[in-house]
């Protein structure tokens, strides 16, 4: 019993490890910094929209780096936003088929809440519906887990038990449920407002 | 953990495959203006266990199946001291759950919260985090075991169930009484609230007929009692089980069957179903002095 919990917290810490390679600060407003993820080893980001409030924000790699970014695509409905920086051989993260999601099913989040970057948080997926948002943002798919999230945590990866991305941290509901847009919105959107990269080094899964 | 991903996996799959499983015995309660909230099959024959503080309503009321589709459904019976009510979905065929009972839920343990105040059912995930004896609710109501888990408790998920690691049910979650945390009523609780509510359409209270307000005692009584305050007696309702036993406004009420009332609580603990009809002591100060009237317990309806 004790060495499969010791396994378990062994995974868990892997999966957040790995994940921290590709997770970034995105640096837009004058205080505090959103997270986004790297979905392409050439540079290629994903965030919330609400994150990037800048034409060129700047982004902290994992390794330190800081570049600055060029926004390739914004759409607010969707609170998604895209951008490039000019690197090259990125540890990026795959997305995961989100419409397989089922309650219940373990989830991490990546982050940086109060300024703390890369802090995990871990709970499962409570639901794929948030029939309490209004209209237009109920009716939507949406995953929903018991994470406890910060505004920090705005464009971080929902990691799946296997360290994909099952979705994006986009809002709040209390201080114990985060809503994420989920990847199969966020590959749509990739798809949309970066064409020609799609497919390019370690592609997303859509 | 990806490749390596091994216990991680098999557990998150675990734990959907238990949410799904438990999923077919959670129903929707539509019953309030504003959100529904859960409730759980207690009867194949469409009876339903929820939380009394979802149902704002005693008519208009109508289950979510978790096949899809809804029913009207009647209320059974309520138990505002317990947080419980029953509910009969019309013409449905439900499926309850496999029932844990408390002595099999240690602290620690994981457990998982599955409610459906949504189309689909809804999942969190904490463990036990408290676990203790037998306890009164502040309104007097009997609950078998002290059951609390670290699950958020929000909008909707009052009335699901507590679901243990082999899929069976220890429980009715509610925010009622801890507010922003979870409480569990155990299955043992359920079972007597519904058996009760089915037979007479409520719990049974007992009833005095006193209006009272806490109040301190004098100190020549303090001492004697052991205790500091009691209920001072500000109406008698006529025709009451009070007045029949010669109560008198101005008294002060600081025992009932050989049990201290030293305030409101202590005095609605006390007016149990079990003392309805009975003769028992009822302990005052009057002028300075104890005295012992005897009260025949009444029925509060």
């Amino acid at each position: 019993m004790a060495s499969l919990l010791k396994q378990l917290n062994g995974e868990l810490a892997a999966v957040a490890a790995r994940a921290r390679r590709s997770v970034v600060q995105v640096h837009s407003a004058r205080y505090g910094a959103g997270t986004g993820v790297v979905v392409q080893a050439a540079g290629l980001i994903v965030t919330n929209a609400h994150v990037v409030k800048k034409r060129y924000p700047r982004v902290t790699l994992a390794d330190g780096r800081t570049l600055r970014a060029q926004v390739l695509g914004y759409d607010a409905d969707e609170d998604l936003a895209a951008l490039s920086v000019e690197a090259d051989g990125l540890e990026a993260l795959a997305l995961a088929d989100s419409r397989s999601a089922r309650p219940g099913d373990l989830v991490q989040a990546l982050g940086h809440p109060w300024g703390v970057v890369g802090a995990a948080t871990a709970g499962v997926v409570v639901a794929l519906e948030a029939g309490w948002l209004e209209p237009p943002l109920r009716g939507r798919d949406w995953i929903v887990a018991d994470l406890h999230l910060w505004p920090g945590n705005s464009g971080g990866p929902l990691l799946d038990a296997a360290g994909r991305v099952l979705g994006l941290n986009t809002m709040l509901i209390g201080t114990g449920l985060g809503v994420a847009v989920p990847a199969h919105r966020v590959g749509a959107f990739l798809g949309r407002v970066a064409p020609s990269r799609r497919g390019a080094a370690s592609g997303y899964v859509l | 953990m990806g490749d390596n991903g091994n216990i991680l996996a098999q557990l998150s799959n675990a734990l959907s495959a238990t949410v799904e499983a438990v999923s077919r015995s959670i129903v929707r309660v539509e019953a309030r203006r504003r959100g529904h909230a859960s409730g759980i099959a207690w009867s194949k024959e469409g009876l339903v266990v929820t939380a009394h503080h979802a149902v704002q309503r005693d008519h208009d009321l109508r289950i979510g199946l978790p096949e899809g589709g809804t029913v009207e459904a009647e209320l059974v019976g309520r138990d505002p001291t317990t947080d419980v009510a029953v509910l009969r979905a019309r013409g449905a065929t439900l499926h309850p759950p496999t029932w844990a009972e408390a002595d099999s839920l240690h602290v620690g343990h994981l457990v998982l919260s599955v409610g459906r105040h949504d189309t689909h059912a809804q999942a969190s995930l904490g463990i036990v985090a408290k676990k203790d004896g037998a306890w009164r609710t502040p309104t007097g109501g009997h609950v078998d075991a002290f059951l609390q888990t670290d699950i958020l408790v929000y909008p909707g998920f009052s009335g699901s169930a507590l679901v243990d690691a082999e899929g069976r049910a220890g429980g009715m979650n509610t925010s009622w009484f801890l507010r922003r945390s979870s409480l569990t009523l155990p299955a043992a609780t359920l079972r007597r609230v519904v058996g009760v509510l089915l037979e007479h359409g409520r719990v049974r209270r007992g009833l005095l007929g006193v209006g009272a307000h806490p109040a301190q005692l004098p100190g020549s009584v303090r001492q004697d009692l052991e205790q500091h305050a009691g209920l001072l007696v500000v109406s008698v309702e006529d025709e009451s089980p009070a007045e029949a036993a010669g109560v008198l406004v101005g008294d002060l009420i600081v025992g009932l069957d050989g049990e201290p009332v030293q305030h409101l609580e202590s005095l609605l603990f006390l007016l149990t179903e079990e003392r309805i009809g009975k003769a028992v002591p009822l302990r005052v100060v009057r002028g300075g002095r104890l005295e012992t009237l005897t009260v025949t317990v009444g029925e509060r309806r």
